[in-house]
């Protein structure tokens, strides 16, 4: 569904690539956490496959087309529709309420597909738990609010594949937890199609949920596998530092 | 549709409200400005055009003495009598070297109950008068009676006639107004001169026993044709009539104050330009901060799915709108403040000034938001395109 060949990326010429000849490949319907320390160029390869950073070298094929050889057109319509994106800060237009937030990119369209588009938005955030706060301000919300408010308006779309950069950092354990569930809970209902990569902190929710587990470091994949197997038989040296930090 | 999207464009411009009041007020002033600027050189430039044609002499003949009164009359109608005796226009008459010429005579009207108000008057002689006569035919063709006369625009009558010396008079036409010393003045076919005088004289006017008889002139107006100078004509006139005359030059007095409107519009202009400049660098900061402080809102839109070109279109819109609303509500308060002292501003730069029509003031305010739009887009759009360009995450990352 989504691969991504040879990505180099360094944020000005001649610095460290924060992003190093890096591939990864996901499937539909996988859930991948993405672990590594910080700097580690998680957020990084989040926003280059999201089609919102430029690499400088290798391609992110989403569907068999290069997100970047895409038309405006093209890839406008890709993030309205297909992949979801959630940013590690929350971001918000700051004067618009939480339902025109997530409802913005319909908002020139037609009354119908607005409304039925507000539909989808309020059900989402019902489920995520702040179905009282969709006409409330931003900065009425809480941190941890917010963070649901981002994944509402990232799945409102019903996207193939969602990208959460630390989406749940900001909730405690046991929201986090059911933020998680819920997600596998769309994936499940959504069958096959839906995709989800999240950068994820906690072993014991990635053990949980996930199908796979990608650890990073200096720019690079250095392990990848099924949670337990990557957990139990580190091969790399960072990733057996880092299971000893978190343990 | 396009009254939604234009209610969207102005919910979008109320939540940044400070910053684009700051651009609103910013266009306001600057449309202020250039509306004041082009009205007041328009106004000024079409009163000197007016006072050219009118001065269409290349020498005046005024009594000895009387030229500064003359000259004063001519540039800022200020009332004057002064005489010549009939005779000399005849003897002037005479003389080589004249293509055209007129006389015409002045007398002050009093401030008194025999009178409407304190205007000049003008005898005129419609067969051979080549200053007013061809402006008095643009507004009435027939022959003017003894009875009937022609008005300057600034001449109030209420019931279409005029009090002179204790005698109605009915106003056969008001001219346009002209910014003039013309627009202060009534004008008498020559025929009525002895009468008028007479009357002048029972109501309270000092005049000598020729002056009672009529049988006066103010001033001779000659063109000089084309094989003679001005200095040889005049010579002449020494010769003919003697040294009883100073000689006003109308159209140098035209081209005086041509060089004195011209310093004054190269100074008025190079402060406009400087502060037009400051001005659009005051919009181009304003816009600059503007687009920084939306940068995330937009890379959030783009990572939403909004098109660059519908982002830009949106962005356009929002100051397409504010440079309108600024550029009307400016032009109009330009209106408000320049309109009204049109006549002081002419005054106190000792210039005729003939302020704007209705359709000339709206022209100007079309001309106005045309420009002004124009101005706020070149001034915002390489931002708008530089925000709108740059990757999504970067301006985001920026943010945290």
């Amino acid at each position: 569904m989504l691969i991504a060949e040879g990505i180099s990326k360094s944020y000005k010429s001649g610095r460290r690539k924060i992003l190093d000849s890096l591939e990864i490949s996901i499937d539909e319907g996988e859930f991948i956490a993405v672990m590594g320390e910080s700097g580690s160029g998680k957020s990084t390869l989040l926003a280059v496959l999201a089609g919102i950073l430029d690499p400088d070298e290798g391609q992110v094929l989403f569907e068999g087309k290069d997100l970047y050889k895409l038309s405006d057109e093209e890839l406008s319509d890709i993030h309205k529709r297909r992949i979801g994106y959630v940013p590690q800060s929350n971001f918000f237009l700051k004067n618009y309420t939480i339902l025109e937030n997530i409802v913005e990119p319909f908002l020139a369209g037609s009354s119908e597909e607005r409304l039925a588009y507000e539909e989808k938005a309020k059900l989402h955030l019902e489920k995520l738990g702040i179905g009282d706060l969709a006409d409330r301000f931003p900065h009425e919300l809480s941190g941890g609010e917010l963070k649901r408010a981002a994944i509402a308006r990232a799945l409102a779309i019903r996207p193939s594949i969602l990208l959460c950069d630390e989406a749940t950092s900001a909730l405690d354990v046991t929201v986090q937890q059911e933020i998680l569930s819920l997600l596998q809970t769309l994936r499940r209902q959504q069958g096959e199609e839906f995709s989800i990569l999240f950068i994820c902190h906690d072993i014991a929710l990635v053990q949980q949920f996930c199908d796979r587990v990608l650890v990073m470091y200096q720019g690079r994949i250095v392990e990848e596998g099924i949670p337990d197997n990557v957990i139990q038989n580190p091969s790399h040296s960072y990733t057996k530092r880092l299971i000893d930090s978190i343990l | 549709m396009r009254f939604k999207k234009t209610k969207n464009t102005i919910k979008d411009i109320q939540r940044h409200a400070f910053l684009n009041a700051c651009l609103l007020a910013t266009v306001v002033i600057l449309s202020v400005m250039l509306f004041s600027v082009t009205v007041i050189s328009v106004s000024l430039k079409k009163g000197m055009g007016n006072m050219r044609k009118r001065l269409g002499a290349d020498i005046m003949l005024v009594p000895k003495g009387e030229r500064e009164k003359a000259e004063n009359m001519l540039l800022e109608g200020s009332r004057s009598n002064f005489y010549f005796e009939g005779e000399v226009y005849e003897k002037v008459q005479s003389i080589d070297g004249i293509s055209d010429s007129t006389s015409q005579c002045f007398l002050k009207s009093l401030s008194a109950d025999c009178c409407s108000s304190e205007v000049q008057i003008v005898f005129f002689d419609p067969d051979s008068d080549f200053v007013v006569g061809p402006w008095i035919e643009t507004e009435y063709k027939q022959k003017l009676s003894g009875d009937a006369v022609i008005v300057g625009s600034d001449i109030v009558s209420e019931d279409g006639k005029i009090k002179l010396f204790g005698q109605e008079y009915a106003i056969a036409s008001q001219m346009a107004r002209t910014g003039t010393a013309l627009d202060s003045s009534v004008y008498f076919s020559a025929d009525a001169k002895a009468e008028l005088l007479r009357n002048a004289e029972e109501k309270g006017s000092f005049l000598t026993e020729e002056q009672k008889k009529g049988d006066i002139l103010s001033s001779i107006f000659i063109n000089v044709d084309g094989s003679h100078t001005t200095e040889q004509v005049i010579d002449s006139a020494h010769k003919t009539i003697g040294d009883i005359f100073d000689v006003v030059y109308p159209k140098k007095l035209h081209e005086s104050l041509s060089g004195s409107l011209g310093k004054i519009t190269g100074v008025v202009n190079v402060i406009s330009l400087s502060l037009g400049i400051l001005l659009v660098a005051i919009l181009l900061i304003i816009n600059s901060i503007i687009m920084k402080g939306r940068k995330p809102e937009i890379a959030l839109l783009r990572v939403l799915g909004h098109r660059k070109k519908d982002l830009i279109r949106k962005l356009l819109s929002e100051m397409g709108l504010i440079s309108l609303a600024g550029a009307l509500g400016g032009s109009l308060l330009g209106a408000l403040i320049v309109i009204p002292f049109g006549r002081y501003i002419g005054k106190s730069l000792d210039m005729p000034y003939l302020g704007p029509g209705i359709a000339s003031v709206l022209v100007q305010i079309l001309l106005i938001v045309g420009i002004v739009i124009l101005i706020v887009f070149l001034a915002s759009v390489f931002f708008i395109i530089h925000t709108t360009n740059t990757e999504p995450y970067l301006a985001l990352r920026k943010e945290e």
